[in-house]
């Protein structure tokens, strides 16, 4: 017991570590082309995206995937004052360090607070789903301006702001297209498909692409080895669990209950935390459509129910539908969601920050699977539901 | 009528007993087939509460499939029966009980709920306001079924010929359905999706004092159509006979759009659109008993309504197999071929039976 206690406040430092570091409001760092021009990063998780260094440009290829098919995005990311090199017809040209840019996900604003650059959003998709306070500030200050989401970008705000890039989410609804009278104008667009890798480390390894756009590698190496290495010891804390107890994830929703497959981001973390999973063998990274009396034998007898969805007590659950109240997880009260972080407009920052903070959400997850393996943590993303 | 004891009543009463026998065997099957495999001993022993089953079993019998396929028969009865009556309202063979654009007003009230996280209020404020799950998208439902019929109403009030009416009520639908797009527009894929979610249709999500009112409703409709029954009778004969019979056109119309908008409202509130059951049922019934009759063709088009609805949603548990199809998909899946066949059969698409 002693051991593992002392083993969980070197976890402790770790995993927070990161997270002080990102929320510190440092001041606006001065753009320069020597951020760290030497430094390169190497891509170990993430699936979506890599980076090949060169003298004075970087370049960048995200695989755009829509549906079955999988195109190959390529990018110039050229240091400014630098001749643009020949022979890449199809990139985007990027000139880096970009010093403002437009943010379209709310893990784009993590990403960007992880990097200490949150400053240099100067456009947000929606409002609705902030966290990060200097980015609120910016806001409230009239800093920030509301760009509109993919159906609806205000395209000629866009182009009067001149942004050193877009940072767009890939997905069905956000096709390049949509975008195409912005990069006529000359404002570089990236699809980024972080939402889209299955592991937690690979989601949060998109970082990197967003450092090589500053020229921030230098600082991505030290706080990505960091935070690899708690969740690593992480993932080694909850391998010590003997009992694996079974977890359901989600609400279902009239009759379907969307269950993440078995190479899935959720399912990675289960995995990672010491839980059972049900679902564990399926093959896809997305999420199962299953009828709610296919889940119903493993959710009557499952001993945590995490993520739950848009609750937050037991009687929301009820609610929604008092069938949930047979479940074993509900009438022993394990019941967790990823809530705890939601501010007063109602942004979860699970969503924002957990992004970038994988080893504080595995953490999380093993304190409620397994208490005795991470005593006296206290959750930072998640709470029981009363 | 049906208790003549002439040929045609004997024929009569053999059909309709057949069709309650077929419904009987439809009933079992949606309880007794689903993803997950329960011998049919126990699902028997269940029904009857005996004890000794699996708690489980119990559970997924009791509280997820016997719901389920009660909703199915109160969907059932209840969409037929309406679409019979404005295809008769309207003496219009392809009317169905969205035509009055009840079922576009529902979607709007429940559109309103989901899709307003973009624009006017998020999930979280209305969770604030301690207005939370399923009773919020149902409410919703209904207020916006009830506003729509209301409107109906009133211009109907107006306007003295039906086939004009029909165009109104296409055209409030359609307005409302433009409506229901710009709110699609500006909102978040999330959303979107959980609004596509409830537009497939559900039979799966009516439980406990959801059920009960959703079953009141439909049989309040029900027995008013019934009770309408000669007025439908004369209006199928044209507006200018039935005056003459003594039926006054316009107060049937107000009682026949009454039950519709209950009937159809409360359903799609509770369960989502489900098409296709109020076109191709009371095409059925008519074929099947060719008469014109409503005494006889209202509770033909609950026994075929209902049998029909319970066969989608066992097809729709596509058994052996852990996902299940929306009932919206199977329902026109289903019946736009069985319209087909019947109408090559007898190379006859009438309303007069």
């Amino acid at each position: 017991m002693t051991k593992s206690r002392f083993f969980y406040y070197i976890l402790l430092a770790a995993a927070f570590s990161c997270k002080e570091k990102a929320s510190q409001n440092t001041p606006p760092s001065t753009v320069s082309n020597n951020d760290s021009p030497r430094v390169t990063t190497t891509i170990r998780y993430a699936h979506g995206f890599t980076i090949d260094y060169h003298d004075n440009y970087k370049l960048v290829h995200v695989l755009d995937r829509q549906g079955d098919r999988t195109d190959t995005l390529e990018y110039l990311l050229v240091q400014k004052g630098h001749p643009t090199p020949a022979g890449h017809p199809n990139a985007q040209v990027i000139p880096i360090p970009i010093s403002s840019f437009i943010a379209m996900s709310s893990m784009h604003v993590g990403m960007a607070d992880f990097l200490e650059i949150a400053d240099r959003i100067t456009g947000l998709g929606s409002f609705q789903y902030i966290n990060a306070p200097l980015v609120r500030a910016n806001i409230a200050a009239g800093k920030t301006k509301q760009v509109g989401l993919d159906g609806n970008l205000n395209n000629e705000l866009l182009i009067s702001m001149h942004p050193g890039l877009i940072m767009g989410m890939s997905n069905p609804q956000a096709t390049t297209a949509k975008y195409k009278i912005l990069m006529d104008a000359g404002i570089p667009v990236i699809l980024n498909a972080e939402w889209l890798e299955s592991t937690p480390l690979g989601r949060a390894e998109w970082v990197k692409l967003m450092a090589a756009l500053v020229n921030k590698e230098d600082l991505v190496n030290k706080k990505f080895d960091s935070m690899v290495r708690s969740y690593d010891s992480l993932v080694q804390l909850a391998s010590q669990a003997k009992e694996h107890p079974h977890v359901i994830i989600g609400l279902p929703f009239k009759g379907s209950w969307f269950i993440p497959a078995g190479d899935s981001y959720m399912a990675h973390f289960i995995r990672d935390a010491g839980g059972g999973y049900k679902w564990g063998d399926t093959k896809g990274v997305g999420s199962l459509a299953l009828n709610f009396e296919a889940v119903a034998p493993e959710a009557l007898t499952a001993d945590f129910w995490l993520n739950i969805g848009y609750v937050d007590s037991k009687q929301d659950i009820t609610a929604k539908d008092p069938r949930f109240a047979s479940f074993k997880s509900f009438r022993t009260g394990q019941l967790y969601n990823n809530n705890k972080k939601t501010n007063d407009i109602g942004s979860n920052d699970y969503w924002e920050s957990g992004a970038v903070n994988p080893q504080i959400l595995l953490a999380d997850m093993i304190s409620i699977l397994h208490p005795e393996l991470l005593p006296g943590h206290t959750s930072v993303y998640y709470k029981q539901l009363q | 009528m049906m208790q003549l004891p002439t040929p045609q009543g004997k024929r009569l009463n053999i059909k309709l007993a057949a069709l309650c026998l077929l419904l009987l065997v439809a009933f079992f099957l949606d309880i007794a087939l689903g993803p997950v495999r329960i011998p049919l001993r126990s699902i028997c022993r269940i029904i009857l509460s005996l004890p000794g089953e699996d708690s489980t079993w119990q559970y997924i019998v009791m509280q997820i499939r016997i719901p389920k396929t009660f909703t199915a028969v109160i969907a059932g009865c209840g969409l037929s029966v309406s679409g019979l009556q404005m295809q008769t309202l309207f003496r219009n063979p392809l009317a169905e009980p969205s035509v009055l654009g009840v079922t576009a007003g529902a979607s709007l009230g429940v559109a309103a709920v989901m899709l307003a996280g973009g624009s006017i209020t998020t999930l979280y404020t209305i969770r604030e306001l301690g207005l939370s799950g399923s009773w919020l998208i149902t409410i919703a439902g209904c207020t916006g079924a009830a506003g729509v019929m209301l409107l109906v109403i009133l211009i109907s009030k107006a306007v003295r010929d039906n086939i004009m009416m029909l165009i109104i009520g296409v055209m409030v639908g359609t307005v409302t359905l433009s409506i229901i797009s710009i709110w699609q527009y500006f909102s978040d894929p999330e959303l979107i999706k959980d609004y596509l979610m409830w537009t497939f249709g559900s039979l799966g999500g009516v439980t406990g004092a959801q059920l009960y009112i959703l079953g009141l409703a439909t049989l309040v409709g029900l027995v008013i159509s019934f009770l309408s029954s000669k007025m439908l009778d004369a209006l199928l004969l044209g507006e200018n006979y039935a005056r003459s019979m003594g039926v006054t056109t316009q107060r049937a119309r107000v009682i026949i759009i009454c039950s519709t908008s209950l009937l159809a409202g409360s359903i799609t509130a509770f369960c989502g659109p489900i098409g296709f059951i109020g076109i191709a049922v009371p095409q059925m019934a008519r074929s099947v008993f060719a008469t014109s009759n409503h005494r006889v063709l209202i509770p033909a088009c609950c026994l075929i309504g209902t049998t029909l609805m319970l066969l989608c949603d066992v097809i729709g548990q596509l058994p052996g197999s852990q996902a299940a199809l929306p009932i919206n998909i199977v329902t026109a899946l289903v019946g736009a071929p069985t319209v087909i066949w019947m109408i090559l059969r007898k190379n006859n698409l009438s309303i007069f039976g």
